[in-house]
């Protein structure tokens, strides 16, 4: 194939997102030889998979200790500077919370749960600033597409040009109509008349 | 390699918890151009397109924005603006990929107020790509911490890169082509500038022409 055909195909906007895919793909396929593996240092540390469940604590995996309000439980900020009091409400549970918590191994694990303001507050304390990014985010999204489901961007009934060419279409149609019309009025009149005679 | 060596010195930061912001003389100058430019394109009108299309007259046909059109437009390009602007001072590698996130489905944004099917088409192309690149985005940002521990810009200009640290810059770089839209990816995002109301129009253009400038400085930083 010459590069000249190739370049062709790269400007037509349909071939883009197959292009990127593919490319995307090759660069994933590569990084299954990188070599990866997780560094032990993280900022908001959480301990090893099931160590938590093996030790049998009711909200396991997400216990991270601390008392409410009394002492801070254990997380790990990159400037604690700019977060004194992180982690002081981080064991706090519900009324609700505590009673599930006490009769179900599973409080930790399940979607209702979330004890406390554990996720909170790494969320909204120390990574504020990203939640306020992901909901604007969210709600451009969701402008974008009230402003299209209103004004309908796709509808081409309004359209001149779309107009134009029902027009003449309708047009050649009805001529067509007429013409035929003609026809078979010239047939019946020579039947007539061949059965006058 | 250092912020010193780059930016210039550093000027003050801005802490917002584990987010910082970080104001030197270079993303300072770019924080600025671009928040003045987001001012003018708040006052501006918008220009209408000439179209000789009729053959065989002399009639020419021009393509307006009705002021729905204008308005819709023009309130997402001043946040596409301030949202550019933002991601040139952020110190966060995962807000960053969040503010190019953004300045992403704005793109979409400004030009699906169109009414012309051929725009409107490259735009749906174009946010095709722009859905596929959240994966490398925030992959790439995953792999990063991952591999080091942190987010912060500041702590990762010091830190030596390993081979898992540079696959996922590569990951990041991929998504940052196909979000800005730059060869060979630059098609259908070309061709949704074929429209009228051009600086609402200009706005997409700049905005990820600033995000590939300030994408080299921190990729320098995480790299070097």
């Amino acid at each position: 194939m010459r590069i000249g055909v190739l370049w062709n195909k790269l400007a037509d906007p349909k071939n883009i997102p197959r292009l990127f895919a593919f490319s995307l793909g090759i660069i994933l396929i590569v990084g299954l030889i990188v070599p990866m593996a997780l560094n032990p240092d993280q900022l908001y540390p959480r301990p090893a998979p099931q160590e938590q469940i093996d030790e049998g604590l009711a909200i396991a995996p997400y216990d991270r200790g601390g008392e409410v309000l009394v002492s801070p439980g254990e997380i790990d900020p990159q400037y604690p500077d700019n977060a004194a009091s992180l982690g002081m409400i981080t064991g706090y549970m519900s009324p609700l919370a505590q009673w599930i918590s006490s009769i179900s191994p599973y409080f930790g694990t399940s979607i209702y749960s979330s004890p406390g303001g554990l996720i909170d507050e790494i969320l909204y304390y120390t990574r504020g600033f990203d939640t306020i990014l992901e909901s604007s985010i969210l709600m451009m999204s969701f402008i974008i597409a009230s402003w299209l489901s209103i004004n309908y961007t796709m509808n081409r009934k309004n359209d001149e040009e779309e107009i134009k060419k029902d027009f003449k279409k309708a047009i050649t149609d009805s001529t067509h109509v007429a013409n035929e019309v003609k026809a078979n009025d010239a047939k019946a009149r020579s039947k007539q008349l061949r059965r006058d005679n | 390699m250092d912020f010193v060596t780059l930016g210039g010195n550093l000027l003050g930061t801005i802490p917002l918890g584990d987010i910082v912001l970080y104001l030197t003389p270079f993303n300072l100058f770019l924080f600025a151009v671009l928040l003045g430019f987001t001012a003018l394109i708040a006052i501006s009108k918008p220009e209408t397109q000439v179209e000789a299309s009729k053959f065989n007259t002399l009639g020419v046909a021009e393509v307006k924005v009705d002021e729905k059109e204008f308005k819709q437009r023009r309130f997402l390009s001043v946040i596409c603006g301030i949202a550019s602007a933002g991601a040139m001072i952020t110190g966060d590698l995962f807000n960053f990929t969040l503010f190019m996130a953004l300045v992403g489905i704005l793109n979409i944004g400004i030009v699906s107020a169109v009414k012309q099917t051929s725009v409107l088409n490259s735009a749906f192309n174009y946010g095709l790509i722009a859905m596929m690149c959240s994966l490398p985005l925030f992959g790439g940002a995953a792999i990063i911490l991952a591999a080091t521990g942190t987010l912060s810009l500041a702590v990762l200009s010091q830190m030596p890169a390993s081979p898992m640290v540079v696959f996922g810059a590569i990951l990041m770089l991929i998504g940052i082509l196909g979000e800005s839209g730059v060869a060979p990816f630059f098609a259908s995002k070309a061709e949704m500038f074929r429209t009228p109301g051009s600086p609402f129009i200009v706005i997409i253009h700049l905005s990820s022409l600033f995000i590939i400038v300030r994408a080299v400085e921190i990729l320098l930083l995480v790299l070097w």
